[in-house]
């Protein structure tokens, strides 16, 4: 239950980082469109039939945020409850409600821009949680063999 | 080994979740459409009926299929229209896998007089899913609607249907498919209708262009072509754009020289007054008909939509594009006023159509879809109304996104908008964009008995459940959706 606990908080850090990923490929992708003279507008964007290169960073950017993410982050908490590690659900407490308000930031960053730049940050917040979340489940793992000295060290 | 209370848990959280999957399946099972009919829908509740009258009268009924144009007259405008699925060349551009009539996308343009017949003879050659032939902003009889499922059956290869209305009134108008339309319509199954007034326009105009705008496969085109056009005109000559907007989303309409809104979907605009440094915006299914004066030397560009527009002048001469204005144009203060023709203070019935968005199931389909008041399709209201009453209809969007609203066989008046009445010419439209947190207040006369769909015209969006009717009292249909005929109007 660890190795699966410790999995998902990195499949969680693992997504972040396709998020950034995803989204700065498709801007570079729509920098390079309209140089080329493209023209972006909401007949383009309603049609779902856009071609330029990086295009696709956008259906990732919103089923991997959208869907692969807060599915992991929800598995991993309940994930927490099947593993005997103090604190295992409180981190993956703290990452679903991170990830859970990157979602409500994502879908208001059209009604308010400036919420992008939250938007942006949090995703550090997520991956760093994330990433704790793993290596510390992991480190109470190795020391959870020596029974006694478990609780000392998973503070 | 796991301790007992350790056991204890597990198994409860078996029992749990056997319980929630048999409930999640149950929950699930019951979403499935299946084959249905537009009469089971609504429950009846929707409206509020002012004048009390829930009379006789209603026992006699009539079908859909009887609700047609006179079948005596001769036609003054015939038709064949054959729906091909082909490659579709796009000069200027690269080609696209879509649908063709009579061998082009867009089709070829039906032009009429008012108060012409018309007759088209639509013939399916290859459209698998089948495909049907709807008159988008023309007031048809119920019979030509053009909706598979609730007007017709879709047309299967190798079928025909022969659509027949009178074009009533003058002005621009499209035909597209109603059958699995978020496909066919984005793959060109689509035409444009210009219907002629029988006397000349109060508008007074001396050319007449029509800009179809559509996307092919990412391809911004101006009546099917990856180019740009030029209207030749003498200095001074007033043209008529008829812009068309066949896409998914709003298009914006601008110029650097003044222009002036001649109609909105197919109703003239009453004492229209020069625009200037403003862009006007036209709905995806709307129309704008723009006239643009030649200038006294070179010519005018006129912007439409965001990647193509149109030179009108001398031939000679070039005109440099111009920055799209950051102001729009708002049609609910612009022209004079005029009679209504009706009086919308006394509506006979009063309905909301309040636009959400909630996660859900639409037929076994999980996914964040569009709500009509608070409800996920099908249980979304219907709005019964009975021949001659005043309709008044409150419009909210509060959904993030804009919403194209589109009445069948009706046009609707624009009363207000967030509270704010309309003071400029009446604002007549079928298509209707409602952007997020925008109320409008709109009001119609049932004159033309049917069952009439009244949805979104950024079609996927009518895919995920932003589509309602307005069902006539007494008149039923033998169609269904989803059945062996395989009708899908979305
Ligand atoms: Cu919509």
């Amino acid at each position: 239950m660890r190795r699966t606990y410790s999995a998902f908080a990195w499949i969680i850090a693992g997504g972040v980082v396709v998020q950034a990923a995803s989204i700065a490929f498709a801007l570079g992708g729509i920098g390079r469109y309209v140089q080329d003279g493209g023209v972006i507008d909401k007949a383009l964007v309603e049609s779902r039939q856009a071609t330029f290169t990086g295009d696709l960073g956008f259906p990732i950017h919103g089923i991997v945020g959208g869907m692969v993410i807060p599915l992991a982050a929800v598995a991993l908490l309940i994930i927490a409850f099947f593993v005997k590690a103090r604190g295992a659900r409180k981190w993956a407490g703290i990452v679903l409600a991170l990830v859970a308000l990157q979602i409500t930031l994502g879908y208001s960053i059209v009604d308010m821009p400036y919420l992008g730049l939250v938007h942006g940050a949090n995703a550090l917040a997520v991956l760093l949680a994330s990433v704790y979340a793993a290596r510390r489940i992991r480190r109470s793992a190795t020391a959870g063999a020596e029974k006694t000295a478990a609780d000392a060290i998973a503070t | 080994m796991p301790s007992r209370p350790d056991l204890v848990r597990r198994v409860a959280a078996g029992v749990a979740l056997t319980g929630a999957l048999g409930l999640g399946a149950l929950g699930w099972g019951s979403t499935l459409l299946g084959e249905y009919s537009v009469m089971d829908m609504g429950g009846g509740q929707a409206g509020h009926v002012h004048n009390g009258a829930t009379g006789p009268g209603a026992a006699s009924t009539v079908s859909v299929t009887g609700l047609i144009a006179d079948p005596l007259r001769a036609p003054d405008v015939r038709i064949e229209l054959v729906a091909r699925c082909q490659t579709i060349d796009i000069p200027g551009g690269r080609p696209v896998e879509g649908y063709t009539v009579n061998g082009t996308s867009p089709g070829p343009t039906i032009r009429a007089r008012q108060g012409d017949l018309v007759e088209a003879v639509f013939v399916n050659e290859s459209v698998a899913a089948g495909a049907t032939l709807h008159w988008h902003g023309v007031d048809v009889p119920n019979e030509a609607d053009g909706v598979a499922g609730i007007t017709q059956d879709a047309v299967p290869v190798g079928g025909r249907h022969v659509y027949r209305f009178t074009a009533d009134d003058a002005g621009t108008y499209w035909y597209h498919s109603h059958q699995v339309s978020h496909e066919q319509v984005g793959g060109g199954l689509l035409g444009a209708v210009v219907i002629d007034p029988a006397a000349p326009p109060s508008n007074q105009h001396d050319a007449d262009a029509v800009a179809l705008l559509h996307v092919y496969g990412g391809q911004h085109t101006l009546n099917g072509r990856v180019q740009d056009e030029h209207v030749p005109a003498g200095p001074g000559t007033a043209v008529r754009v008829r812009v068309i907007n066949t896409d998914q989303g709003t298009a914006a309409v601008w110029s650097a020289a003044p222009i002036r809104v001649a109609a909105t979907d197919g109703h003239d605009v009453n004492g229209p007054a020069a625009v200037e440094g403003r862009k006007v915006l036209i709905p995806a299914g709307g129309r704008l008909d723009v006239t643009v004066q030649a200038p006294a030397h070179g010519s005018a560009r006129l912007h439409v939509g965001g990647a193509r527009s149109i030179t009108i002048g001398d031939p000679g001469s070039g005109a440099p594009p111009s920055r799209q204005p950051s102001d729009t144009l708002d049609l609910l203060a612009y022209g004079e006023p005029a009679p209504l023709g009706f009086d919308p203070q006394s509506p006979d019935r009063t309905f909301d159509y309040v636009i959400g968005r909630r996660l859900g199931l639409i037929d076994g389909r999980p996914g964040n879809f569009w709500t009509i008041n608070g409800q996920l399709f099908p249980d979304v209201p219907m709005f019964h109304v009975r021949q001659g009453d005043v309709v008044h209809m409150r419009i909210v969007n509060e959904s993030g996104e804009v919403h194209p609203m589109h009445l069948h066989g009706h046009h609707v008046v624009v009363l207000s908008r967030d509270g704010i009445p309309a003071s400029g010419s009446p604002w007549w439209v079928d298509s209707l964009d409602v952007h997020p947190g925008e109320t409008y207040e709109i009001a119609f006369v049932a004159d033309n008995p049917g069952i009439w769909s009244d949805h979104c015209h950024t079609l996927p969006h009518a895919v995920d459940g932003l589509v309602a009717h307005v069902m006539y009292e007494g008149v039923t249909t033998p169609f269904t959706i989803n059945g062996g005929a395989g009708n899908q109007p979305e």
